[in-house]
This record gives C-alpha cells, sequence and structure tokens, in this order.
C-alpha cells in the first residue's frame, strides 16, 4: 500500500488564488485571466476547494459557485469598479488599495480560520505585481491571528510589468515566489530571488480534434484561389513584445519573393496595432479589415469567404474570435506567427501545438518548444528567419506532419492535470520544509 | 493656601485617516469617501486597547471613588463617544453609570476636537450648542461648562464660546497670558462697566424672536463665561512626569502631591488631564491607580476639598472673587509651549492647516451637510498634533510621535506627511462632484444622452490607415 500521509488531496487542502483577472469578460485582459480561470475549474473539477477572487465585474453576483460548489468566485472591489466600467485595470490604483486593504481579513475571516477549523490546510497563490502586497498583508494577518503555519503562500509571476513595486526582500520572506518557465527564473534572479517554475497548462478540451471540414474550407478561402499562397495567422496583443513589425515585414518579404501570402491578424484595442498596421500598408500590403458581431464558427467561415476582395494580404479580423474559429485557424495555417521578443511562457504556441498547428516561436518562455521538433524557434528579431524556416518548411512538408504531431504530443504534457501534479508535488515539499502536518 | 481643588479629565479617541491615502473614484458616494478617508479597522484596534487598558478600569476606579465623595468633572469628544457607540455600547454605559452620579459634572468639549473655530467661527458656535444638547441625550446631564480643543482659548473662542450660552469655559494656565495673575482664582473676560456712551444697533436684540439658528446667545445669564485656569504643573506633574524615571520627584506619591497642592497659593487650584493618563500614558504598573485612589484621603487631611468646575464658579463669583483676565488674540492652548506653534509651527502642520481650510470651504459651497461633517472631521486638530514631530525633536515632538500610530511610521517620516496631505486632495477632488453646478451640468448631460454606451465595451481606436469593412449581418 502506497503511503498517503503527507499528501495533499481535496480532502485536507483548498486554494485560494487572488488575481485582477478572471474569468469574466470585463476581468479578461489578456493570457492572465485564461490561466487563472482554466487552473482554478481545473483545481475545482479535481474536488479541490478553490476560491478566485478577483477584480470581478460590478453587475455580476458578488459570489458565485460552479464546478458543483467547489469553485466559488468572489467578485472584488465591485464597488470601485461600478465607477470604472472599461475593464478590470480601468481604476488600476482604486481597485489595487481596495484589494490590498480587505482581501487579507476575508482570506482570514471567511476562509483561513474555518479551514483550519476543520483541519485542513490552505493553499494561498497570488498572480502577478497587483497581488505582492496582499500576499504580504495575508501572510502578516495569519501569522499574527497565530495560524501563517496552515497556509501555503505561493506567488506566481507571469509577467515583467511593474515589477519596480514590489518589495521582493518582503515577498520572497513570506512566500513561495514561482513562475511559469525557466526564463522567467533567469529574468527573476536579477531581483534576487529564485523562484520554483511551475508551468502554465491548457485545458483538455484543447485537444479535442478540429472540425477537418472547417480546416479545408477556411485554408481554401485563405489560399484565395491559389494553392501556392502562404496562409499564416497571428494573434495577440498589438505589443512591441509580440514582434508584429516582424511578422509584417516577414510577410511582405515573401510576397515581393514571389511567395503571396494570407495572414489573418488578431490584435487587441493597444494603440501599437495602428503603427503595425500602417507599417503593413506602407509596405504594399493590402488590408481587409473584417468586422463581425460574436460570430460562431460557421458565420466566421461565411464572413470570411464573403469578404470578396482577391489579392488580400492581411484580414485585421477586428470582431471577438470564437474560441473553435481559433483553433481551426490554428490547425488550417501553414504557421501561427507567435515569434514574441518576450514571452513569459507563450500559452498561444501552446495552443497551436495542441489544435496540431505549427507555432513559429521566439526563444524566451517557450521551454517545451524545440526547433523543427515540435514547432520553429526564432532566435532573432530578422524577418528573414522567419522568410527562410517557412521556406524551408515549405520545401519539406513531411517535416511539417512530424511537427504537427509531435506538437500535439508535446501539448498533451501541459494539461491542466499534469500541471496540477507538479503544483502538488511542490506543494508537498512545501509543507514538508514548512512542517505543516497534512492530515 | 487654596481651599478647594476641582480635577477635569477629558475622553477623547482621534478618527484616524487611511494612509497610505486610499484614492476615491470619481462620483463616489458620501459613505465610500468616508471609508477611503478614515481608517476605522485601526480606529477600532486604537479603541478597543485604550477602552481595554485605560476607559474600563479608570471609569470604574472614579466611580468608586466619587461615590467615596470625591468630585470630578469630565468631559467626552463626539468623536469619542460615536466610537464607542459603534465598538463598545456596554461602555457607553459604563460612562453613564459615572457621569449621573451627583458628584460628576459633565463638562462640553468641541464635539469632533476639530479646529473648526479656526475656519468658521459662527459654525463652531452652532456646533458647540448641538454638542450640549447630543450630551445631553446621552447622559442626560446638559453641559454649563465648557472646553474646546486642546484647551484652546483667545478672545474670539471666548465671545463665541458666550454666545453659545456657557456658564464657564477651561483654559490652560500659561504665564504668557496669565503674566502676574496666579491660576488659583476665578476669571472673566466679559465687560463688567457699563460703555459710558450707549452702543447704537439697527435692531434690538432684546424681545427679538428666538431661533435655534441665531447665534446670539439666549442671554438670561447675568454675566458673561467664567475662565478656569488649569494648573499647569500640578497638571502636568501627574499627566506626563508621574511615569518619568528621570524625574527628581519620582517616584511621585499622593501624600507629596497633597502636600503640594495644599500648600499652593489663591482660592484654587484646577486640574486637568487627559483621561487616557490612567492606564494608557501610565500604564497600571506605573502606580498611577493606586495614587488616585490614594490622593482624596491625603487632600482630606490637608484640608483641601474636592469640588466641579461649576460650583467653583458659583461659589467664587457670589464672593465677588473673579477677576478680569485680558485674552489673547491668538490662541493659547495646553498643549506644548502652550501657544499653537505646536499645531502650526512647521511646514507639514500648515500645508495640512491650509488644505483643512480649502475642504471645508469647498464642502460649504457643496450646502451639503454629510460633506460639512466630513470636512470638519477632517479638521480634526489631532491631524496637526500627529505631525507636530515633523523637523523637530525634544519632549514635545516624542509626545507628537508617541500619538501617531505604530502603523504609519514605515512610510517614514516624508511618506507620512506626503500620504495625509494626499488625503485632503483625495478629499477635496471627491467633494468636487458634489458642488450643486456640477450637478446639475452632470443631471442636463445624461438627460441629453440619446443612446449610452453598454458597460465594459471597447472603443476601438481609429486605425489610422485605408482600410474596407465588411459587416456581418
Amino acid at each position: 500500500m502506497i503511503e498517503q500521509e503527507g499528501a495533499i488531496s481535496p480532502e485536507n487542502t483548498l486554494f485560494v488564488l487572488l488575481c485582477f483577472e478572471g474569468p469574466d469578460v470585463y476581468s479578461t485582459a489578456g493570457g492572465l485571466g485564461t490561466r487563472v480561470s482554466e487552473l482554478s475549474e481545473a483545481l475545482a473539477v479535481q474536488g479541490y476547494t478553490t476560491h478566485l477572487i478577483f477584480i470581478g465585474d460590478p453587475y455580476k453576483p458578488s459570489t458565485e459557485k460552479r464546478v458543483d460548489g467547489h469553485l466559488i468566485l468572489e467578485r472584488w472591489s465591485q464597488w470601485v469598479s461600478k465607477y470604472y466600467l472599461n475593464g478590470v485595470y480601468d481604476g488600476e490604483e482604486q481597485k489595487l488599495y481596495d484589494f490590498n486593504g480587505s482581501v487579507p481579513y476575508h482570506i482570514y475571516n471567511e476562509i483561513v480560520r474555518p479551514a483550519v477549523a476543520q483541519g485542513k490546510t490552505v493553499v494561498i497563490m497570488g498572480e502577478d505585481w497587483h497581488t505582492a502586497e496582499v500576499m504580504c498583508r495575508t501572510s502578516d494577518l495569519l501569522n499574527w491571528f497565530g495560524v501563517r503555519q496552515k497556509a501555503i503562500m505561493l506567488w506566481n509571476l507571469n509577467s515583467l510589468m511593474s515589477l519596480h513595486r514590489i518589495n521582493w526582500g518582503r515577498l520572497n520572506y513570506v512566500t513561495t515566489i514561482t513562475t511559469v518557465s525557466k526564463y522567467m527564473k533567469h529574468r527573476m534572479w536579477g531581483y534576487g530571488v529564485n523562484p520554483l517554475v511551475i508551468p502554465n497548462g491548457i485545458p483538455t478540451r484543447h485537444l479535442t480534434p478540429v472540425d477537418t471540414a472547417a480546416v479545408t474550407r477556411l485554408r481554401e478561402i485563405a489560399q484565395q484561389g491559389d494553392p501556392r499562397r502562404l496562409f499564416l495567422f497571428k494573434i495577440g496583443r498589438f505589443d512591441p513584445d509580440k514582434r508584429w513589425m516582424m511578422a509584417v515585414e516577414a510577410v511582405a518579404r515573401l510576397k515581393y519573393s514571389g511567395y503571396p501570402v494570407t495572414l489573418f491578424v488578431r490584435g487587441g484595442i493597444e494603440p501599437h496595432g495602428t503603427d503595425v498596421l500602417r507599417h503593413a500598408y506602407n509596405l504594399g500590403l493590402t488590408i481587409q479589415d473584417v468586422v463581425a458581431k460574436r460570430p460562431n464558427l460557421e458565420q466566421c467561415l461565411e464572413v470570411m469567404q464573403h469578404t470578396g476582395s482577391p489579392n488580400i494580404d492581411i484580414y485585421n479580423l477586428r470582431f471577438f474570435l470564437p474560441e473553435e474559429f481559433v483553433r481551426t485557424t490554428y490547425n488550417a495555417a501553414d504557421a501561427t506567427l507567435a515569434n514574441s521578443g518576450h514571452e513569459p511562457f507563450g500559452l498561444v504556441a501552446l495552443e497551436v501545438m495542441a489544435a496540431e498547428g505549427i507555432a513559429v516561436t521566439g526563444s524566451t518562455g517557450e521551454d517545451y518548444a524545440i526547433s523543427f521538433e515540435n514547432a520553429i524557434v526564432t532566435e532573432t528579431d530578422d524577418p528573414d528567419e522567419i522568410v527562410g524556416y517557412l521556406l524551408h518548411l515549405r520545401r519539406h512538408p513531411e517535416e511539417q506532419e512530424r511537427i504537427r504531431c509531435a506538437g500535439r504530443s508535446t501539448a498533451e504534457q501541459f494539461l491542466w492535470d499534469q500541471v496540477i501534479e507538479n503544483l502538488v508535488s511542490k506543494l508537498e515539499f512545501l509543507a514538508r520544509k514548512q512542517d505543516i502536518q497534512l492530515s | 493656601m487654596v481651599a478647594d481643588l476641582a480635577i477635569y479629565t477629558v475622553v477623547h479617541q482621534p478618527r484616524r485617516l487611511k494612509l497610505p491615502a486610499q484614492p476615491i473614484p470619481r462620483g463616489a458616494s458620501i459613505p465610500e469617501i468616508y471609508h477611503c478617508i478614515f481608517d476605522e479597522r485601526m480606529n477600532e484596534r486604537y479603541f478597543r486597547k485604550v477602552a481595554q487598558y485605560c476607559y474600563y478600569p479608570a471609569t470604574r476606579m472614579f466611580l468608586d471613588l466619587v461615590r467615596k465623595g470625591m468630585r470630578l468633572s469630565i468631559g467626552f469628544s463626539l468623536s469619542l463617544l460615536h466610537q464607542a457607540e459603534k465598538w463598545d455600547p456596554a461602555l457607553i454605559e459604563l460612562f453613564r453609570e459615572l457621569v449621573v452620579e451627583e458628584n460628576v459634572e459633565i463638562i462640553g468639549v468641541e464635539p469632533y476636537h476639530s479646529f473648526l473655530f479656526l475656519l468658521d467661527l459662527p459654525t463652531f458656535v452652532m456646533r458647540m450648542r448641538w454638542m450640549a444638547d447630543e450630551l445631553e441625550r446621552i447622559f442626560g446631564k446638559r453641559p454649563t461648562v465648557t472646553d474646546t480643543t486642546e484647551m484652546c482659548m483667545s478672545v474670539t473662542l471666548y465671545d463665541a464660546l458666550d454666545a453659545a450660552g456657557f456658564n464657564g469655559a477651561l483654559m490652560d494656565g500659561r504665564d504668557w497670558v496669565l503674566e502676574w495673575r496666579e491660576r488659583t482664582h476665578l476669571y472673566t473676560y466679559s465687560d463688567e462697566n457699563p460703555y459710558p456712551v450707549d452702543i447704537q444697533t439697527s435692531r434690538s436684540l432684546v424681545g427679538s424672536r428666538q431661533s435655534s439658528k441665531r447665534l446670539a446667545a439666549k442671554s438670561d445669564r447675568e454675566h458673561g463665561t467664567y475662565l478656569l485656569t488649569r494648573h499647569l504643573a500640578l497638571s502636568d506633574d501627574v499627566g506626563y512626569r508621574f511615569s518619568d524615571r528621570n524625574w527628581s520627584n519620582y517616584p511621585l506619591f499622593a501624600d507629596t502631591y497633597a502636600d503640594w497642592i495644599a500648600h499652593t497659593g489663591g482660592d484654587f487650584v484646577f486640574l486637568g488631564w487627559d483621561f487616557e493618563t490612567f492606564g494608557e500614558h501610565h500604564r497600571v504598573d506605573s502606580g498611577i491607580f493606586d495614587f488616585m485612589r490614594a490622593l482624596p484621603e491625603e487632600l482630606d487631611k490637608r484640608g483641601v476639598a474636592f469640588q466641579t468646575p461649576s460650583r467653583l464658579i458659583e461659589d467664587y463669583s457670589k464672593s465677588g472673587c473673579a477677576y478680569h483676565l485680558p485674552l489673547p488674540i491668538y490662541a493659547t492652548t495646553w498643549a506644548g509651549q502652550g501657544n499653537m506653534e505646536f499645531f502650526l509651527g512647521n511646514d507639514a502642520q500648515r500645508t495640512i492647516f491650509q488644505l483643512m481650510g480649502q475642504v471645508y470651504g469647498m464642502a460649504k459651497l457643496t450646502e451639503n451637510p454629510d460633506m460639512l461633517d466630513l470636512a470638519i472631521w477632517l479638521a480634526q486638530s489631532d491631524n496637526l498634533h500627529l505631525i507636530q514631530w515633523f523637523g523637530r525633536s525634544g519632549p514635545e515632538a516624542e509626545v507628537s510621535s508617541y500619538f501617531t500610530p505604530d502603523e504609519w511610521w514605515p512610510l517614514g517620516s516624508n511618506g507620512i506627511i506626503h500620504e495625509q496631505q494626499q488625503v485632503y486632495i483625495n478629499a477635496l477632488y471627491a467633494i468636487e462632484p458634489y458642488l450643486p453646478a456640477r450637478l446639475i451640468r452632470q443631471a442636463r448631460r445624461k438627460k441629453g444622452i440619446k443612446t449610452t454606451r453598454r458597460k465594459g465595451e471597447w472603443t476601438a481606436p481609429d486605425a489610422g490607415y485605408v482600410a474596407r469593412h465588411i459587416h456581418l449581418t
């Protein structure tokens, strides 16, 4: 019989995730919202009682239970958010103050105290700089009330934003710092901390095979009647870190080298988008805006098919893309350009792999990417690097298939269930280190 | 040598600000503004601590003593009473038990312990009357003698208290005010002799319709407000020096102290202390409770009788022993060196005071009573007291920093000053949307907007490049 003493389980442990972003549309600005939504859901599905405290939509219920009551969404600072309707980071300072001031007492009174009374251990995980202070204050409060030793506190870094606002010494003292890739770990050495690496994950649904008919149809649309046309896709915030300019330059160079390209782009509202598209226009690329109102996959294909204009180089998709359309596009495209110059983890590339697409990644946080094994890894910001690799793939279709298959196998190793296993093993180590007796 | 002794003690807790300053959403509701400005969690923590170590044991001690014949006068700021009502109603009951005793006189105190009188004297008069109503509501006794804030007194303050109808007022017996006079007599500042030429007024005050909003006093009093001057040295022997091991008279015992009182020249000694002297400023292990319990008997042995301020006024005014005291234009106080230097002596204090004035002015413009109330809370003297240490050292700075919440010190000296100012600036911006002109324009604009943007819906910036749009319908 395997010794179970000291093991973390849903019976003896509950989780509290702290994050500005969350599952509401109001609360989602980037990958962080996706991460915490999926991680919290995966924990709840495994049976762990999981509280997700986030800056929620001010007009939704302050508390909502999901996954048979295992997942408890706690929408925080709604009284502030009602004055700031433009999303989670509107009124950021006002929300931050309220979050820091009120969350620790809530955690102690409403979560930790009852959990301790039931003999349970509480794992508290904060995400990104917004939660650094609240983690410190929560630790202080738990310490004051003599229950700090009943909690394992982790603070995870997903981005390099506002790191100057973190009191690293204090944070490192009261929490175990983690991050999502070795690249981030190395970047954080500069702050005098040595985080544990717990990678990001993807939900199981991302491994569901995509609709091959939709893939074929989309590919035909993108080829615009020319089977030689390369089909590329790029999705993400319009942030210089994502190397949009490199991607656009590569498309132009391919075009003027006699390899026509169709590039689907889906950016955000960031001002850099204007620079990118203006640059593409100045390079002589033809741009087609596509607008729709929350379409489904079929409607997406429909609108793409009826653009009606030949020889479009860039389709600028200015509407919310449903997940199934995104995954269809990953699969249908010759490559998805996730060629970031700085990527803490690179969730997009992993999602591309899961959809059996070919990801062109950068070479920072994408620990999982091995060039010409399961992805294409660029190591410079030279557009010719993309051009060269894509033309190489074009000459070697058999490699394309191999990369697609290997990519999917890689993605299977990064399902949330696997990541949680990794997390739990680290928690058990930390519990042992903190002398926490898991019942 | 004196025959009488009056003891006055004042109970007060400040309504501390929330530092670092909490940013206030534009258009926040009034309760939300209060939530952002005041640190009620910290206030509750301090209140409970002081209640445990001081308010409960000291009140029980005084209750015991007055039942044995000691006379006591006690003042409560409404700032403290509001906290007690909210967090410990049993304490109010205990205070009430003390106040209803025949030997106890309740003394009026500026309700929020504010410097409102430096900003708006007529409103101060109204608030002092309101304070008397409130104390009568809470304790069933109406104060006829009053303290102000930090025992401030000046010409204008005197006249305001006279207008508010108080029979007596307390002030600190500072040399720079008293000059050659002794602090052991009853004083007054009113005009006792008729003017050679009658003053002509456009309307007679006598017989005019009484209105609660009128500033003129209901003058059924034959005399102006009497003044009791606190005996500084004897008060500070207990208030400050009692537990100072470096003091040449340490340790002070009741018999010695009673000797000092009994050998003081004049009519009476008037002592004034913070109530928190008992158990908070001087901890129980300093012997302060034992000292106080022993004092009445020692005084009795020496022929010194306890009195209340009202009885002193009654006794000494009737016997013609009330003397004219020229009051200063610039207020005296029991804090520091006895003048407003303690509160307005450094740049940081002067900046805060300026901000107090701006917030108060803005609040008045709103004509919103809740905003005015907020501004008066922000005019609390403690907000200047707590930063007296800025740029200074020495015993007064030590006293000031003792009162500065421990939780603030991690901000550093400059951080405290900056954040405190930020609280006032935030308050100013928070009050602004309540200005009537802005409210009217807001209402008009809302009416004028035909279609409103859905919450949370992003507006994409103009792309600035040539593109065609295809709409899916």
